[in-house]
């Protein structure tokens, strides 16, 4: 059977065309992005590094495989946006505003010190390490401070919208589900009112097939999540959660939409989750699903994804692509070497604040329950 | 004003409060209020009444019937810098929003180690003795109290309730406000209630209101007039009784209840809540670390049995605490 030119072209470039928004991306923010993949990536691979050698603790929550959506999702906000981020985004903290210089400590975003402070529970954390993992966040920096009650900030992100534009604001909230807690009451709740007050909400849902131990065909009903958006008469919009350019435009069509004043919509972006839900459970993750599945979602790696569409549009070449090649590989399978220099020394960077940050006063402990003064 | 349609200066509990919620919006223009059936209607019981014709839909929202998303949103505002004002239907149906309020709000301060503040007020009528049945009469203030990070109050007279929602009003933590609907609208508690700042009641100090001797009734809310009638019985069994309202829960001011004890010796704790690990408990917890030296004879409680509040008058006075319950536990102390 002869091939169309369209069916050619669709093979060429990874089945993407460039949408409305990242037709205008220049050579130097598709390097930007991939350069944000392999950040995003070598935080993930270096905290398990770290762990193995005995010189971290606590449970990390891997959002391999999971990058094009936390770049692509930030890559167009302004700095005044909000965002909401759970324990799949932990590069988040650090990534947002990023743009803005990655040792800039003025712009909106955390610096990947305070961030790596967090992740060792030292004093130097913005929360001072008084709740774990990824749960901070910094009202000055406009990120909203994540719990384990996933969707439970929602309806936080909503009133935090709500408030900015009573204050005239023009500011987009930008929060980060996992498809497993779109089966919470609060997520329903806290959507409804946004759609009712046509608040510029826009939910994230990185749908990674998995939420701990439960497959989606157990939690939702519908072919495609983002379907559940007709119920609430907002936008429900698809994106390829494995490409960095997709997410950026559907997140970024999103956000335009909600900063016109037309209200929020949910951004589904299809990917998967490459180990267990934490890495407590990566033994048994590799258990309870299928080898075949998890072999199929691991294949479109987003960093492979990116480097092919960037070699085939000419923005870099086989050579260049090849120069590291952290792609594909595990943790225990990567090294330093297949990462780009800078992105290794801004890490450590962070990593040695902090093991060399303290630990709070155990005092600390008793502080803080209530604000004594007015 | 849709305030004062009252024909004499006396206001009653529900005036009061209605003072409160205006006097404040008009004072902090960063002042939300958000509810089921707040604007429109005014509230299930008018205090809200007139509020959104005067401040408009922005600051005034008629919520969806969604307990879990209005704490919610006010917890999002008031982490973005404004004061928000929530009203609960009734206070029990706060459980649809219980994880809001105790895992968000309440933690909020604690978490960001004193970063962020919620300045939110979550206030809904309460309590029994009006034939509510199990879902419009309970008082679930324990739950709170046992949640860090929650200051709790509980006026029994109008004074109290417009300037204690005053003062939950201006301070920087989530403050809690059981109101008695039993005592909205009763004539005979109707006062002279001031205006503005000069209206503002302390959180966090109880207040004397009998003096006596021989016990001391220590309660709230409700049960601030049945222990005051049972006061009366016990002067004609020749004991003198001492009430004390303690109007907040948390924090609660223990050193008022300790200098009552110095001199009556004897203590007696009332509330509406079940028995068990209900706030009475706490109190008699705390007295009896912290004053037992004082204490000349076992001190007791009555509650509410450990039953949900039932309907009809009989059952519900059955197993709520009732003047004659209060009277005869204070005899038995008193004659120990």
């Amino acid at each position: 059977m002869a091939t169309t030119e369209a069916d050619q072209r669709k093979k060429k470039s990874d089945a993407f065309q460039y949408g409305t928004y990242s037709a205008k991306l220049t050579a130097d923010d598709h390097k930007e992005m991939l350069l944000q993949l392999y950040l995003a990536r070598y935080f993930d691979v270096r905290l398990i590094k770290e762990k193995k050698r005995g010189r971290l603790t606590g449970t990390l929550y891997s959002s391999h495989n999971q990058e094009a959506v936390l770049v692509g999702s930030l890559y167009g906000l302004k700095p005044k946006d909000w965002i909401s981020p759970i324990h799949r985004d932990m590069p988040a903290f650090f990534m947002k505003d990023i743009k803005a210089g990655w040792r800039n400590l003025d712009r909106m975003g955390m610096s990947v010190q305070q961030v790596c402070a967090q992740v060792w529970g030292r004093v130097d954390s913005p929360g001072r390490a008084r709740d774990n993992w990824s749960h901070i966040g910094s009202r000055s920096k406009h990120i909203i401070h994540s719990t384990s009650m996933l969707a439970g900030t929602i309806p936080a992100a909503a009133g935090v919208a709500y408030a900015d534009r009573l204050s005239g604001g023009d500011a987009v909230v930008l929060t980060y589900n996992g498809e497993g807690s779109t089966a919470q009451g609060v997520f329903h709740e806290a959507i409804n009112f946004a759609a009712v007050h046509s608040l510029p909400v826009v939910t994230v849902i990185e749908n990674n097939q998995w939420a701990y131990g439960t497959p989606t065909y157990l939690e939702y009903s519908q072919e495609d999540f983002a379907r559940r958006a007709d119920g609430y008469g907002i936008p429900g919009l698809v994106a390829d959660g494995q490409n960095v350019l997709d997410v950026y435009d559907k997140v970024l069509e999103a956000v335009d939409y909600a900063r016109s004043g037309k209200g929020p919509s949910i951004v589904e972006c299809k990917t998967f989750r490459a180990y267990g839900h934490g890495d407590h459970d990566d033994d048994r993750a590799a258990r309870y699903r299928p080898k075949e599945e998890v072999e199929a979602g691991r294949a479109r790696d987003p960093i492979a994804v990116m480097k092919r569409i960037m070699v085939e549009r000419g923005l870099m070449t086989q050579k260049e692509a090849a120069t590291y090649a952290a792609e594909g590989k595990s943790a225990s399978e990567v090294s330093n070497e297949d990462f780009p220099p800078d992105v290794v020394a801004y890490l450590s960077e962070g990593i040695e604040f902090a093991i060399n940050s303290p630990l709070p006063p155990a005092e600390e402990g008793g502080m803080w329950v209530f604000r004594e003064e007015n | 004003m849709a305030v004062a349609e009252q024909v004499s200066s006396k206001k009653n509990y529900l005036t009061a409060l209605k003072e409160a919620v205006f006097e404040e919006m008009q004072r902090n223009p960063d002042m939300v209020c958000i509810g089921e059936d707040i604007g429109f209607l005014g509230g299930a019981f008018g205090v809200t009444e007139g509020l959104k014709a005067m401040y408009g839909p922005e600051r005034v929202i008629d919520a969806p019937i969604s307990e879990a998303a209005i704490v919610g949103v006010a917890c999002g505002m008031c982490l973005n810098g404004k004061t928000t004002l929530v009203e609960m239907q009734f206070i029990d149906f706060i459980s649809c929003g219980f994880d809001q309020i105790v895992n968000m709000t309440a933690t909020y301060h604690y978490r960001t180690a004193g970063e962020v503040n919620m300045p939110m007020v979550i206030r809904g009528p309460a309590g029994g003795y009006g034939g509510g049945a199990l879902y419009h009469s309970q008082m679930n203030e324990a739950w709170f109290a046992n949640s860090p990070g929650l200051k709790i109050v509980c006026p029994s007279t109008p004074r109290d309730a417009k300037g204690l929602l005053k003062s939950a009003l201006r301070d920087p933590n989530p403050v809690m406000v059981y109101e008695m609907k039993e005592l909205y609208r009763q004539n005979k508690i109707a006062e002279e209630v001031p205006e503005g700042d000069a209206a503002l009641v302390p959180i966090g100090q109880a207040s004397i209101r009998r003096e006596g001797d021989d016990v001391t009734l220590v309660t709230y809310g409700n049960n601030v007039y049945h222990c005051l009638a049972a006061a009366d019985n016990l002067a004609e069994e020749g004991f003198s009784a001492e009430v004390l309202d303690i109007r907040t829960l948390v924090p609660l001011d223990e050193a008022t209840i300790i200098e009552s004890l110095k001199k009556t010796n004897r203590l007696v704790v009332v509330n509406e809540a079940p028995r068990t690990c209900g706030f009475a408990g706490e109190v008699l917890a705390r007295m009896s670390e912290e004053a037992f030296e004082y204490l000349d004879a076992p001190p007791a409680r009555v509650t509410r049995l450990d039953t949900p509040v039932p309907w009809v008058k009989p059952l519900e006075l059955y197993v709520l605490p009732s003047v004659e319950k209060i009277t005869d536990a204070a005899l038995r102390v008193c004659k120990f």
